[in-house]
């Protein structure tokens, strides 16, 4: 027997020495006389997935020279043939897994440095270091054992591997995972071209937002197209982006919602990218689908979280709860869904992981032949390669595996791994049967027992003699060694080094072991354990019993919908209506809402099948607008990396999961502008958005809303508060005039440019932004505090021939309330927020009141998820401090934002035809005392009081729920780990 | 002489309502002597709970002589104010902001709440607090008459002091010196990860804590040690009753672990708990001990994203309603001046308005041992108090029309006035 294992060693060593041999480059020089062996195989009695959906049983698979010669039954083997009997076991076709870096040697050699602006790297390159057209992961790939042996013992056979690092991540190469030269490993070179939204290494200021990642990379296909039409300049990475555009292109987010947003950046450029995502898809199945995106999909799962200590399990938020629950349904909910996805084991920890993930997927649902297809057929299509790999037919690459069972079934284990016809590695699956309840042959202790149970390579063992004890057991290159006191009284212990000595020929069960102990005294005595039953199995709980799992809300986090809200026919009876109209106030009034709008106000109003709302003693408004607020954005509310960032767009990032968009709800928000920053000049542009709860991020957007853009000036412009030098011009307010004329008068002489030559110039998405703005087409909110500042910049679009459309913020507006009367721009400014920097010193709570005396259209904001919950409150002290009527107070908060934000015309105001965006509060609405209780965007009830009671229930129960059964889950064995939710963002101008 | 509300003129502009009362009040030589004086008319908020509905309230020497529905005794040669109409209220008291003792959050020179170290109890706002600050100015014209000054940062941050908002310098302007000792208690929870460091690191904040404490209970044990420690001379109020701790923590587990430590080590000791978001989970524990809290900015958002959306509102009441003495406050400098809307939203998720008031006035009072001078409308008590239009807990009739402290008209009348006035004028829209 120890022969056997003896042989086994060696055969394990040559093979090694075998694989560089046979497949040595023909270029290559030998060192001694050359040592070609047979490389031709015959595998029988095999079952043998060819394909994703065709198992043929007792098939046989001819290889030679890496290829596969042949497969089929009865079909004839060749002479030359080393033919290895299979007996049944089972043959598929090696995994492809298109994400990873495996193999590759990158290090982008960056060191941190404060403030760099543009591409410092040697050569002429790209401006921006995140677009790294131009490196071919080939170039840095080797063989590497560790993560060799991780994806061959998942069954990965090859896989695309790339530099990971940048947004354009330039080109990845298809390799074998098995051992070889890179040579002979590498399938393709220019297998795919990569893409994120993460600029990786790049110390480059910007991108420094998730926005500026998308600008850049769009600007990047202008920048290409243009570099391909001219000859004025080198460029290696555009050079090399424009190589890129042929070939599959592999795109990496982190969130279902990045899907979408990674997917539109294809629309537009005609490019449909396979998108690398985070497994969390099923939350946007629906979208994700239209964009008819394939998906490269992670098993990783989430473990069950520590949540025993209740007050630490605060920290777990519901959709970090369902997730967990919900992950493992991913894969069986994208293939009902018909949505085209493969796996990639990245993101697990080992083989064992990946392939107890996957086998899980099926347990919820997901069909053999759908993961079968999502590890083989579909990624060997997604990049072209499927006349190389994912299935077994003649002509295709000898990359399999061979396991002992139906790979799907749980005590499958891959047995070997063949990459380009080479044996990777030889697992034997006899290991295990070492197992068993032994009789002892040895002196002294002739009655004894030992059992040992579990597999290779963790045994556990135990002696019984007169004490029951523990015994050391390992097994180490076919020597088992064994040790133990025989009680725990005995000082010294008894050590055995044995073999197995003899096997059951059929099951392969060890029958005895024979060894040599050394005992107490230090004498060597024979050893002989001769197996006498088998140990019962553990009983080891399946941690999966019943799959089940609760439903997917939307959006998914808390208070999210199981079924969104819909469109009803309301009729609210007896109110009091502020209608923004005149007249101001309707007492004892109904209001009719259907299909969105408001079709109907006036007195004892009846409607068929409407839900009729007894608002006596409530009041209704029209929903609050915030004309400044910063909530559902994703990393990043400012593009701080340049002193005018035109071409980023907030309406590429909008979060539609923030929980404070629920929370505004509650507060009577119907509708805000979510707006860049105020770190630079020229901001990014806006989203101008309805709360519509649960709905994604386009849809949240409102249809033909006009186009918005910050602009910013004073001391966040100055990069004044920052506590560090900064070199970033400008520094002072002199400098922001220079910015604006500098821009402005780019953005004109672009056009005649463009005008001139419209195919030999650059398009430019910056200025294209800016162009608007001098068209009409695009309209400025501008932060603004000082007087000076804000004169500023009425004078510079005067001279240019354009308008500023609102000052936000604008605290010192009442100093120059004269000058913006005659430039007919509107204010839209805080309640009483002052004192926080040096340009509020002189901010008064009055500025509202004289500003809206002025006949400025003036607006209260937030530029805070908080206060945006109680724009009414801060309505309300412009009647405390200015003594404006409550009329005029209300529509600072309503009609007078959307009048700013060119929406009054559908919404603002309760007026027939307008969008049915209605809140119903309590009390009167500027008091402290009123409650939203149901507020109402196109008709849709997103909040009431009765709806969020439901929801607090819900998500109770969905908590209590979840947490029993992750404790459980935890008890059953799985390893748990500590989580602390992350929480969204809550920005303001600063941030 | 009688002060009719036809002086008080309705139509005119608040401000204004203030400046002619100012200038009647302090420019009449009638009142340049402390005169008995009586206001009729209004509609009067205790403090404790009580409203007398067209009460009378008469002061002299800047203490009230009575108060009720009618006068228990007749006063010769009084000024009377005739209130009708309005509202009276006892000055506000802003617990827990640094009014005073930051100007300009931005700008590092006007910042003087935070010292360099972990362990600062010897710090004393007191002599930080600036009477000439811009922002005070702002908080009386709300109706906010007393703030407590109070340090940041660090882990025994320093020594608070009340404050009145007006005062011609520090020494003037207070009303209780050295009044609590801050201490910033460790998060408590385990985060996310290093596991194990994040654990250790809790774990030795505490010690240090702890050993500090104990240092301090053993010096205080002996009246004239041998070497002399101002931090630990600092701590001694705490032992002796004199001083509040206040603890600041915000979790469940930083006020069950905070509060279980100085029961059990110090079971005599004031403890105060300062913003505890979490308390209301934990009611019972706080009212067992008798432990008052001091709520910090009612408008907030909810710590976690499951919370009710509006617990943030509620929890004053949840607390109040168990029995548990709660005041509101306002933390930061300017923000300070919304205290009493942050008590009204109270006050529409829990709270009666009363109840309310009683947060930001009786309570704060009696937290730090002055209810027996200020916090309510009570006979003997200061005659500090407020006029407005309208509910002071309402913004929009939130409107202070005068303003006494011990008895003397405060001016409401700052540079945010006047730059109104200014621009009003210039635009002419008077």
């Amino acid at each position: 027997m120890i022969q056997q294992f003896i042989k086994r060693l060696i055969f394990y060593t040559l093979l090694c020495f075998l694989s560089y041999t046979c497949l040595a480059q023909t270029t290559f020089p030998v060192n001694g006389p050359h040592d070609v062996r047979q490389t031709c195989f015959a595998f029988i009695n095999a079952n043998i997935q060819v394909d994703a959906q065709t198992l043929i049983t007792n098939c046989i698979l001819i290889i030679k020279d890496g290829k596969i010669v042949n497969v089929g039954t009865g079909i004839a083997i060749p002479g030359e043939a080393k033919v290895k009997d299979l007996k049944g076991r089972f043959i598929y076709p090696g995994f492809i897994d298109l994400y990873s870096n495996y193999g590759i040697q990158w290090n982008s050699n960056n060191k941190g440095k404060n403030e760099q602006y543009t591409n410092n790297k040697p050569g002429a390159y790209a401006w921006n270091d995140a677009i790294r057209a131009d490196v071919n992961a080939s170039n840095f790939f080797q063989y590497d054992e560790k993560r060799s042996n991780f994806y061959l013992e998942s069954g990965f056979g090859s896989t695309l591997s790339g530099i990971q690092d940048g947004i354009c991540r330039g080109t990845s190469v298809l390799v074998c995972t098995g051992k070889a030269h890179e040579q002979k490993l590498i399938l393709n070179r220019n297998a795919a071209a990569g893409f994120s939204l993460n600029k990786g290494s790049s110390i480059q200021e910007y991108p420094g937002s998730a926005m500026g990642s998308i600008a850049l990379l769009r600007q990047t296909y202008y920048d290409a197209d243009w570099y391909s039409k001219q000859n004025r300049e080198q460029n290696i990475s555009l050079e090399a982006f424009n190589k890129l555009k042929v070939l599959p292109a592999v795109f990496e987010v982190t969130n279902k919602l990045s899907v979408l947003r990674a997917a539109k950046i294809g629309m537009e450029f005609n490019t449909t990218y396979i998108i690398k995502s985070a497994g969390d898809e099923y939350q946007r199945l629906d979208e994700i689908k239209t964009t008819n995106s394939p998906v490269i999909i992670p098993l990783n799962f989430p473990k069950p979280f520590e949540v025993e200590d209740p007050f630490e399990a605060q920290f777990v938020s519901l959709s970090d709860l369902k997730h967990w629950e919900l992950a493992p349904a991913n894969p069986y909910l994208l293939a009902k869904a018909g949505i085209s996805f493969a796996f990639t084991a990245s993101g697990c920890s080992d083989a064992a992981e990946f392939l107890k993930n996957l086998r899980t997927s099926i347990k919820y649902g997901l069909t053999e032949t759908q993961a079968l297809q999502a590890l083989t057929t579909i990624p060997a299509q997604l990049i072209h390669a499927e006349k190389q790999i994912g299935a077994l037919r003649a002509g295709m690459m000898a990359n399999f595996f061979i396991s002992n069972k139906n790979i799907f079934e749980k005590e499958a284990i891959i047995q070997e791994h063949w990459t380009l016809g080479i044996q990777q590695f030889v697992k034997s699956d006899d290991d295990k049967l070492l197992s068993g309840k032994y009789k002892l042959t040895l002196k002294g202790y002739e009655d004894a027992m030992l059992s040992i149970s579990g597999t290779a390579p963790k045994f556990e063992a135990i002696l019984f003699t007169r004490d029951t004890v523990k015994v050391s057991i390992q097994e180490n290159l076919g020597l088992i060694t064994l040790a133990f006191k025989v009680n725990k009284k005995a000082e010294e212990m008894i050590r055995i080094d044995a073999w197995v000595f003899e096997k059951n020929p059929n099951s392969l069960q060890v029958q005895s072991l024979m060894g040599k102990a050394q005992m107490e005294d230090g004498s060597y005595q024979s050893f002989l354990a001769s197996y006498v039953e088998a140990v019962p199995p553990k009983n080891k709980k399946d941690t999966i019993t019943k799959v089940s799992y609760g439903a997917v809300i939307y959006p998914f986090t808390d208070y999210g919908n199981k079924v969104l809200p819909k469109q009803e026919t309301y009729l609210f009876k007896n109110a009091t209506v502020w209608t923004n109209e005149t007249p101001a106030v309707l007492t004892q009034t109904d209001v009719v809402v259907s299909k969105g709008k408001i079709i109907n106000i006036g007195t004892g109003l009846s409607i068929k099948d409407a839900i009729i709302i007894d608002a006596s003693g409530k009041y209704i408004t029209s929903g609050i607008i915030d004309e400044h607020s910063h909530i559902g954005i994703y990393r990043g509310v400012n593009e701080c990396s340049q002193a005018v960032t035109a071409e980023v767009n907030i309406g590429d990032v909008i979060n539609s999961d923030d929980i404070n968009i629920y929370r505004q709800l509650s507060g009577g928000v119907t509708g805000c502008q979510q707006l860049h920053g105020s770190c630079n000049p020229v901001g990014g542009q806006s989203s101008i958005i309805k709360l519509r709860w649960g709905l994604p991020p386009e849809a949240m957007k409102i249809a033909g809303a006009d186009g918005f853009i910050k602009f910013a000036l004073g001391e966040n412009v100055k990069q004044s508060n920052w506590g560090i030098e900064t070199s970033r011009y400008p520094q002072s307010r002199m400098g922001v005039e220079q910015v604006y004329y500098d821009a402005f008068i780019r953005a004109r002489e672009y056009e005649q440019k463009m005008k001139a030559n419209p195919k030999l110039t650059r398009k430019d998405l910056e200025l294209e932004t800016l162009l608007e703005i001098l068209k009409g087409k695009r309209f400025i909110t501008c932060h603004s505090y000082v007087q000076s500042e804000i004169n500023m910049l009425m004078h510079v679009a005067d001279s240019l021939g354009f308008k500023v459309n609102t000052f936000t913020h604008i605290l010192e507006g009442y100093k120059v309330a004269d000058k913006m009367k005659a430039h007919k721009v509107n204010a839209s400014s805080f309640a009483d927020w002052w004192a926080y920097k040096y340009e509020v010193v002189d901010a008064i709570p009055y500025n509202a009141a004289i500003l809206n005396k002025m006949g400025i259209t003036t607006a209260i904001n937030s530029d805070d998820a908080e206060m945006g919950r109680r724009l009414n409150q801060e309505a309300a002290k412009i009647i405390k401090y200015g003594n404006i009527s409550e009329e005029e107070a209300w529509k600072m908060v309503t009609l007078n934002p959307a009048k700013m934000l060119h929406l009054d015309a559908q919404t603002g105001s309760i007026k027939i035809g307008k969008d049915a965006d209605l809140v119903m509060w309590s009390a009167n609405p500027l008091s402290i005392y009123a409650k939203a209780e149901m507020t109402l965007v196109d008709g849709i009830c997103y909040y009431s009081i009765a709806l969020d009671a439901e929801l607090r229930k819900y998500i109770q129960s969905e908590r209590q729920r979840i947490i029993t059964k992750m404790i459980q889950a935890k008890q059953n064995g799985e390893k748990a780990e500590r989580k602390v939710s992350s929480v969204d963002e809550n920005y303001h101008c600063n941030d | 002489m009688k002060i009719t509300i036809a002086m008080i003129n309705m139509k005119l502009h608040n401000i204004k309502i203030t400046l002619l009362l100012w200038a009647i009040m302090v420019l009449n030589p009638i009142f340049a002597q402390q005169q008995v004086t009586i206001i009729t008319g209004a509609t009067i908020h205790v403090g404790n709970g009580t409203v007398i509905e067209n009460g009378i309230m008469v002061f002299n020497n800047g203490r009230i002589v009575d108060i009720g529905k009618t006068m228990s005794s007749m006063y010769k040669n009084a000024r009377v104010i005739d209130a009708a109409g309005k509202h009276i209220y006892p000055g506000i008291i802003c617990m827990n902001n640094i009014m005073g003792l930051n100007e300009i959050d931005a700008v590092r020179a006007t910042r003087d709440f935070s010292e360099n170290g972990l362990m600062n109890p010897n710090a004393r706002t007191l002599i930080a607090y600036s009477t000439d600050s811009k922002i005070l100015p702002t908080a009386t014209f709300n109706g906010i008459l007393f703030t407590q000054a109070v340090p940041l940062g660090g882990t025994v941050s320093g020594t608070s002091s009340l404050m009145k908002t007006t005062g011609w310098n520090w020494e003037d302007a207070v009303v209780k010196a050295d009044e609590g000792i801050h201490l910033n208690w460790p998060g408590m929870h385990v985060g996310s990860v290093p596991d194990e460091n994040r654990m250790k690191q809790i774990e030795k904040q505490l010690q240090e804590i702890k050993s500090f404490f104990a240092e301090a209970a053993q010096y205080s044990k002996t009246t004239k040690p041998e070497i002399t420690n101002s931090r630990l001379e600092a701590m001694r109020g705490l032992f002796n009753g004199s001083k509040n701790l206040y603890i600041h923590t915000e979790s469940a587990k930083g006020i069950v672990s905070s509060i279980n430590y100085f029961k059990l080590q110090f079971p005599l000791m004031k403890l105060v708990l300062v913003g505890a978001t979490d308390a209301y989970q934990l009611t019972d524990l706080i009212k067992q001990y008798n432990i008052p809290v001091v709520m910090n900015n009612i408008h907030r958002l909810p710590s976690h994203s499951f919370e009710d959306v509006d617990q943030p509102f509620k929890t004053p009441g949840m607390l109040v309603r168990a029995g548990i003495k709660v005041a509101i406050a306002n933390s930061g400098s300017w923000e300070a001046r919304n205290v009493m809307f942050n008590a009204g939203t109270a006050a529409a998720y829990g709270l009666s308005k009363e109840e309310a008031l009683q947060c930001i006035t009786l309570n704060p009072a009696s937290i730090m041992g002055v209810e027996q001078q200020i916090g309510s409308l009570e006979l003997g008590k200061e005659a500090s108090f407020v006029i407005c239009d309208g509910d002071i807990l309402d913004m929009k009739s939130s409107k202070i029309s005068a303003a006494f402290l011990f008895g003397e008209i405060v001016e409401l009348y700052n540079d945010q006035q006047r730059l109104y006035d200014k621009y009003m004028k210039k635009y002419g829209l008077n």
